[in-house]
């Protein structure tokens, strides 16, 4: 059963942050409430205070300067509906349009969805993979966290105790850019998700980036397998797939846990890796 | 989750061993325990142990009993604890060894750690890893006591 607290209701992202550095650990921002409420029912978590942000009008979607802009409040119903993402980034339209079920989408943001960060979240794997940063405001200042940073452990950000996630912004993908992310499991979350992303001119593959997620406590970028196929042609670096799998593998710090012994997440990382590659090429 | 650590200390077995008996001080070797009280000098003691993953955060009132003891060579001992306001539950079984070699004392333990309770929603690798950290951390905890004091 949910205790009985109280619910701020902030009028700006400075004063949420104020809220929060006032309360300290006894109050928590409450954006789709879809992790959160859930724990709270359960009674692993309490806060006598939530501060609801859904009406600081964060769900805004913009492409500016070479940039995607997107608010921290944006439900993943409004990211698959987006134009923006629509055109923009593909990857992060079909990775939105299988979170978890209808209900979640619905209702569950993406902020949440990073700042809760869930071992076994889909967004924060390809947002590393894309270069997303993340912008965390602190009463009227703001900073921008890059999403290799931003995730420190299972359950556990770069964020300060009073900072709030505003915006994720993603650097615009160039004609020639490539991305994918890719996921599996049996249950309902997933067990193992790997995002690439990559230049592919002609046939020469470069800035090559991969994020391997769920299958440890946090997502993890993974610079050693990159370099197996950064500055490679397209039949070089498929060639090197198995051994970059290996080591994305070795480097996702998987865990033997409900879904999927440790070696076999890292067996998965291989083969996702291989099909994540493909997907982006074609 | 069954446990084994080992550590190479710079002191000899009678420091060692007296330092565990030192109840504050080997106290303060364990992460996120706190108030440690000697129930029965040398069979029972009591201490609050706290820990955190992320947002959560359990705190279990803990009972510490020894249950078998060789002099300068053995402890068995069993931790156990409840935290009815997230209604969890743990058990640590604890053997632990200690031998000469040279000037050095290894000591080395073996844990098996039992968490029961809406706590084990958070998934069996994530309190794994955490108890892992723990018993690391508090291994290192006691080298680095015992040789600074040397």
């Amino acid at each position: 059963m949910l205790r009985r607290f109280r619910l701020e209701e902030p009028e700006s992202v400075a004063q949420a942050s104020e809220l929060l550095g006032r309360f300290g650990d006894s109050a928590k921002i409450y954006a789709g409430g879809t992790e959160l409420l859930l724990a709270m029912k359960e009674g692993l978590v309490q806060y006598e205070r939530l501060i609801n942000v859904k009406k600081l009008g964060l769900n805004q979607i913009s492409a500016e300067n070479g940039t995607i802009k997107i608010g921290a409040l944006c439900t993943h119903h409004e990211l698959e509906l987006s134009p923006v993402i629509q055109q923009r980034l593909p990857s992060l339209l079909k990775l939105e349009q299988n979170v978890a079920n209808v209900r979640v989408r619905q209702a569950g943001t993406i902020g949440g969805n990073l700042c809760f960060a869930e071992p076994h979240a889909d967004p924060g794997t390809l947002l590393m993979a894309l270069g997303a940063k993340m912008v965390a405001a602190q009463g009227s200042a703001k900073r921008e966290i890059a999403a290799e940073d931003f995730f420190v452990d299972a359950y556990e950000t770069s964020l300060a105790a009073d900072e709030v996630l505003a915006e994720i912004v993603v650097p615009a993908p160039g004609a020639n850019a490539r991305s994918a992310y890719l996921k599996f499991g049996y249950l309902e979350r997933p067990s193992v998700g790997v995002a690439v992303a990559f230049n592919l001119n002609g046939a020469n593959v470069s800035d090559v980036r991969i994020a391997v997620g769920c299958a440890g406590p946090a997502p993890k970028r993974v610079a050693e397998a990159e370099a197996l196929l950064s500055g490679k042609t397209k039949d070089e670096a498929t060639r090197n797939l198995a051994q970059a799998g290996a080591i994305a593998g070795r480097a996702a710090q998987a865990i033997s846990d409900l879904h999927g012994a440790q070696d076999y997440k890292e067996h998965i990382v291989g083969v996702l890796l291989k099909r994540t590659f493909q997907a982006a090429v074609s | 989750m069954q446990f084994q650590k080992e550590v190479e200390i710079l002191a000899s077995r009678e420091k060692v061993w007296q330092f565990i008996w030192d109840v504050d001080r080997f106290i303060a070797c364990v992460p996120g325990c706190k108030d440690a009280k000697t129930v029965e000098d040398g069979k029972r003691y009591s201490a609050m142990m706290t820990e955190k993953v992320g947002p959560f955060k359990v705190e279990f009132p803990t009972t510490i009993e020894v249950l078998e003891r060789e002099e300068l060579t053995r402890i068995k001992a069993r931790a156990s604890g409840a935290d009815n306001k997230i209604g969890s539950r743990m058990k640590i079984d604890l053997d632990v060894h200690l031998r000469e070699l040279d000037n050095k004392t290894i000591l080395s333990f073996t844990a098996g750690v039992d968490v029961l309770g809406k706590l084990a929603a958070l998934g069996h690798g994530i309190i794994k890893r955490k108890a892992d950290q723990v018993l690391d951390e508090f291994a290192q905890a006691v080298k680095k006591k015992l040789e600074g004091d040397a």
